[in-house]
C-alpha cells in the first residue's frame, strides 16, 4: 500500500514537471519512481515522458541526443521503452530507428540502405545464435564436435567481415551484442562442463572470438549479455513460450537490466571513464570509528569482520593498478590516520602511498575535494566519492553535484566493492600505458608545484624543468589514445570535436591532413601523450579542426610548441595561411584567447562553418611561428609524419 | 460503453501502454478502433498484463485477444482477481 501510494506520487510529480517543462524534475521524479516500482507500466510512463521532453533534458540538462540504429534478427521492439529510459537516466537520449528482421546484411553493407542514410552516430548489432552460427547446435550434438571449430572460426569471419566493410565507408560507433548460451542442451549439464566442443562450451569460445575482433574495429564495443544472463539467472533469461511464438530473446523481467547493461557498454563509446575515488575511512575502507577506538581497535584484516575491508582495500588498490587514482577524503586527526597506517600495516593492503592525494582534517568534505582537484588539474567530473554517512553524502551531492557519489553500505561491509562495482563510471573497453602510469605522473606533478614555489621567475622554472616534446602521428600513439584524448579534454580544447578513429583516418588521407600528437616528459617524469592537433589544407590555407591539451600541463609553453609543429608542417605541404577555429564551451575558457595570444587575427570562417564558431588566421609567408626556448623539441623526423607516410605506416 | 466497466489497474496499465488517458480505456477498445494498438504494442501490453497480474497467457490465444473485453474476460478465466 505505501509502495502504491508512493508510486503515484512519483508519477503525479511525473506530470507536473512537464507541465512546468523541469527537465530535471521529471528525471529525478522518474528515477524516484522507478526505484520503487519495476512495473512495466511505470517504466512505460517514464519512456513515454521522456520521448514529450526530449527537447527539455538536451537544452536543460545538456544530455546527449545520440541517433541510434539497431540492426537485428530478433524482436526488440518491447524493450525499446525501457532503452529509451535507461538512456536518459545516463544522460543519452536516443532518437532509435530499428531495422527490419532479416536485412541487417544489407543494411550495413549497401551505400543507400535505411541506416545509412538515417546516418546514425551508433549503430547496434542485435543477432541471435540462428543468425551467428545457426550450425552449432547440430554439430556440437554429437559430443564429439568435428567442424565445431571451423564453424566457431567461419562465423566469427563472417561478422568481421560484416563489421569492417561497415566501417570502411562509416564512421559510425558499434556495438556488438555477444550471444546468450542456452541453459540446457542435448549434452546435459554434465556433457556441457565436460565436452570441449559442448554448445556451452562452443557459445563461449565463439563470445571470445567476437570480443576479439570489436577490439580490432575502431571504435567499436562488444556488449557481454552473456554475463549478464549467468549474473541474472540463465534459467529464466529467456521465455521460451515468448521466443518460440514471438522471437523475443528475453524474459520481460529482464528488459530493465538488459538495458541497463547496453548503456553501461556503450557508454564508454562515448565517454571518458571518471579518475579519482576519493575514499572515506571510518566505517569504509576500515570499520569502526579511528578517533574512538584508537589504532588497535579499528578492523581491518584477515578475521571477519576485517576481512571485509581488506577485500574493499584490495578493490582500491587494483583500480588503481589501471590508472584510477585514489584519495583520502576523511574527518579525522592527520597524526591518528599516520599512526593507524603505520601500526596496522600487516593488515591493510593499502599504504599511504598508494593516495595520490590524502585531506584529513575536519573541514567539508566538499572544500577537500575541490582542492583535490586543484591539486591534480582534474574536473570535478572526473571525481567518484564514497562514504557512509548518508549526510555527508547527501552534502557532497548538493555542494558538488558533478561528483559521483557512493554511499558505503556500512551495515554491510562485504558489500563494500559491489557497491562501487555495479556503477559503470570506472568502465573502460581498452586500457593505454599512459593509464597505468598515471599514479607516478600525478605525484610528479605534486613535486612540480612545489618546485615553482622555489625557482624565481617562470621562464626560469620551466627551463628547470627539462622539458622534451615528442611529435609524434596520431595514427602510432596510439590511435586508440588519440581517441580518448578527445574524447575526455574539456578545458584546453579549442574545438571540443569528439573525433573518433575513422574520422582522424579519413582526415590524415585528405590533402594537407596531419594528426600529431605530442609526447611529454621532464625531469620528473613522463607525461605520456597529452596533446593533439588535427588539421588538413583547403587550397593554400591550413585549417586546424581540432587542438587541445590534457590540462595537467598547461601553461609551460606545450600549447605553443605544438601549433608551432603543425604550422612548420603546413608550411612544408604548401600552406601560406593557417586558421585555427575555437568554439566556446562551458568548460573551455582557458583556450579562448590562444590564437590571439599567438599573434593571429580575426576573420571570417568558411561558408558553411558552424554557427558558434570563431576563425582566426595568420600568414606564414610573413612570421614564423616558434616554440618556446626552454622546450626541446624532439622526435620522428617531419617526413615521416606526413599523410601518406603516415597512413601506410 | 463505459470506461468505469474497466476494473482500474487494467485501465491504468493500458493507458500507459498505448500512451492515452483512463478514460479512453473502454471495453471496446482494441486494435481496430485504436491506430497505436498495433502488434508490437499488443505484445507490449501482454507482456505488462502477465508482469502486473503474475499470468502466463497462452501464445496460441495472445493474437486473438485484441479488445479491452477479451483481454479483461481472458484474465478472469485464469482467476485473476481484478
Amino acid at each position: 500500500m505505501q509502495a502504491d501510494s508512493n508510486r503515484s506520487a512519483w508519477r503525479q510529480s511525473i506530470k507536473d514537471s512537464l507541465t512546468n517543462r523541469d527537465a530535471a524534475a521529471t528525471v529525478n521524479s522518474a528515477r524516484n519512481l522507478l526505484a520503487v516500482s519495476s512495473k512495466a507500466s511505470d517504466v512505460l510512463f517514464c519512456a513515454s515522458a521522456f520521448v514529450e521532453n526530449a527537447e527539455a533534458f538536451v537544452a536543460q540538462l545538456g544530455v546527449r541526443r545520440l541517433r541510434t540504429y539497431l540492426v537485428r534478427s530478433v524482436t526488440v521492439e518491447p524493450v525499446l521503452p525501457y532503452l529509451t529510459t535507461e538512456a536518459v537516466l545516463s544522460g543519452f537520449f536516443l532518437d532509435l530507428q530499428v531495422g527490419g528482421y532479416g536485412s541487417y546484411v544489407s543494411e550495413l553493407l549497401q551505400p543507400d540502405s535505411g541506416l545509412v542514410r538515417f546516418q546514425p552516430e551508433m549503430v547496434l548489432v542485435v543477432l541471435d545464435l540462428e543468425e551467428v552460427a545457426g550450425r552449432l547446435p547440430d554439430l556440437c550434438a554429437d559430443g564429439i564436435g568435428a567442424g565445431v571449430e571451423r564453424e566457431i572460426e567461419e562465423s566469427a569471419n563472417r561478422v568481421k567481415q560484416l563489421l569492417t566493410s561497415f566501417r570502411a565507408g562509416n564512421s559510425a560507433r558499434l556495438l556488438l551484442q555477444g550471444l546468450a548460451a542456452p541453459d540446457f542442451t542435448s549434452s546435459g549439464d554434465v556433457g556441457d562442463a565436460n565436452l570441449p566442443w559442448s554448445l556451452m562450451n562452443a557459445v563461449l569460445r565463439l563470445n571470445r572470438r567476437l570480443a576479439e575482433l570489436c577490439r580490432s574495429i575502431p571504435d567499436c564495443v562488444f556488449f557481454d549479455v552473456d554475463r549478464l544472463a549467468a549474473r541474472y539467472g540463465r534459467a529464466r533469461w529467456r521465455d521460451s513460450r515468448m521466443f518460440l511464438a514471438s522471437r523475443l530473446p528475453l524474459s520481460a523481467e529482464f528488459f530493465a537490466v538488459y538495458s541497463r547493461g547496453l548503456v553501461r557498454a556503450w557508454s564508454t563509446l562515448f565517454r571518458a571513464p571518471r579518475k579519482v575515488l576519493c575514499t572515506d575511512l571510518d566505517n569504509t575502507l576500515w570499520g569502526g570509528v579511528l578517533g574512538e577506538e584508537g589504532a588497535d581497535g579499528i578492523h581491518t584484516g584477515s578475521a571477519f569482520p576485517g576481512n571485509c575491508y581488506l577485500e574493499y582495500q584490495r578493490y582500491l588498490k587494483q583500480l588503481s593498478k589501471r590508472g584510477i587514482l585514489l584519495a583520502i577524503v576523511s574527518k579525522n586527526n592527520e597524526s591518528d590516520v599516520r599512526e593507524a597506517f603505520q601500526t596496522r600495516s600487516a593488515d591493510l593492503s593499502l599504504s599511504l602511498d598508494d593516495f595520490a592525494a590524502c585531506k584529513i582534517g575536519w573541514g567539508e568534505k566538499a572544500d577537500a575535494i575541490r582542492e583535490v582537484s586543484r591539486d591534480l588539474s582534474l574536473g570535478l567530473d572526473s571525481f567518484v566519492f564514497i562514504d557512509d554517512s548518508p549526510v555527508e553524502c547527501e552534502a557532497m551531492r548538493r555542494q558538488l553535484p558533478e561528483v559521483a557519489v557512493v554511499e558505503a553500505p556500512a551495515a554491510e561491509p562485504w558489500k563494500l566493492a559491489e557497491a562501487l562495482a555495479e556503477q559503470g563510471f570506472f568502465d573502460i573497453a581498452n586500457v593505454t600505458d599512459d593509464d597505468v602510469n598515471r599514479l607516478q605522473e600525478y605525484k610528479a606533478q605534486t613535486q612540480r608545484a612545489e618546485l615553482a614555489r622555489s625557482a624565481g621567475s617562470r621562464d626560469e622554472f620551466l627551463a628547470s624543468m627539462q622539458i622534451v616534446c615528442t611529435f609524434r602521428s596520431a595514427l602510432l600513439a596510439p590511435l586508440s589514445r588519440a581517441v580518448q584524448l578527445l574524447a575526455k579534454t574539456n578545458q584546453f580544447n579549442l574545438t571540443t570535436r569528439r573525433r573518433s578513429a575513422s574520422e582522424i583516418e579519413q582526415l590524415l588521407s585528405s590533402p594537407g591532413g596531419q594528426a600529431v600528437v605530442v609526447r611529454v616528459r621532464d625531469r620528473f617524469g613522463d607525461a605520456g601523450v597529452v596533446g593533439l592537433a588535427l588539421a588538413g589544407n583547403r587550397g593554400d590555407c591550413c585549417f586546424i579542426d581540432s587542438l587541445l591539451l590534457s590540462c595537467r600541463v598547461i601553461g609551460r609553453g606545450i600549447e605553443t610548441a605544438l601549433l608551432a609543429y603543425v604550422a612548420e608542417q603546413a608550411l612544408q605541404m604548401g600552406a601560406r595561411r593557417i586558421v585555427g577555429e575555437f568554439i566556446a564551451t562551458k568548460k573551455n575558457a582557458p583556450c579562448a584567447t590562444f590564437y590571439p595570444d599567438h599573434g593571429f587575427i580575426r576573420c571570417a570562417g568558411p561558408e558553411a562553418a558552424p554557427a558558434g564558431s570563431e576563425f582566426y588566421e595568420f600568414d606564414l609567408t610573413a612570421a614564423a611561428l616558434s616554440s618556446p626556448q626552454w622546450i626541446t623539441l624532439e622526435g620522428d623526423e617531419p617526413h615521416e609524419l606526413h599523410a601518406s607516410t603516415a597512413l601506410t605506416a | 460503453m463505459n470506461s468505469m466497466q474497466v476494473p482500474l489497474s487494467l485501465r491504468e496499465l493500458l493507458a500507459d501502454v498505448f500512451e492515452i488517458s483512463p478514460e479512453q480505456v473502454t471495453p471496446d477498445l482494441g486494435s481496430a478502433t485504436l491506430e497505436a494498438w498495433d502488434s508490437f504494442r499488443h505484445l507490449q501490453a501482454v507482456l505488462a498484463i502477465e508482469g502486473e497480474y503474475g499470468v502466463q497467457l497462452d501464445p496460441q490465444r495472445i493474437p486473438e485477444l485484441t479488445t479491452v473485453a477479451l483481454l479483461q474476460a481472458e484474465l478472469e478465466k485464469k482467476g485473476v482477481s481484478l
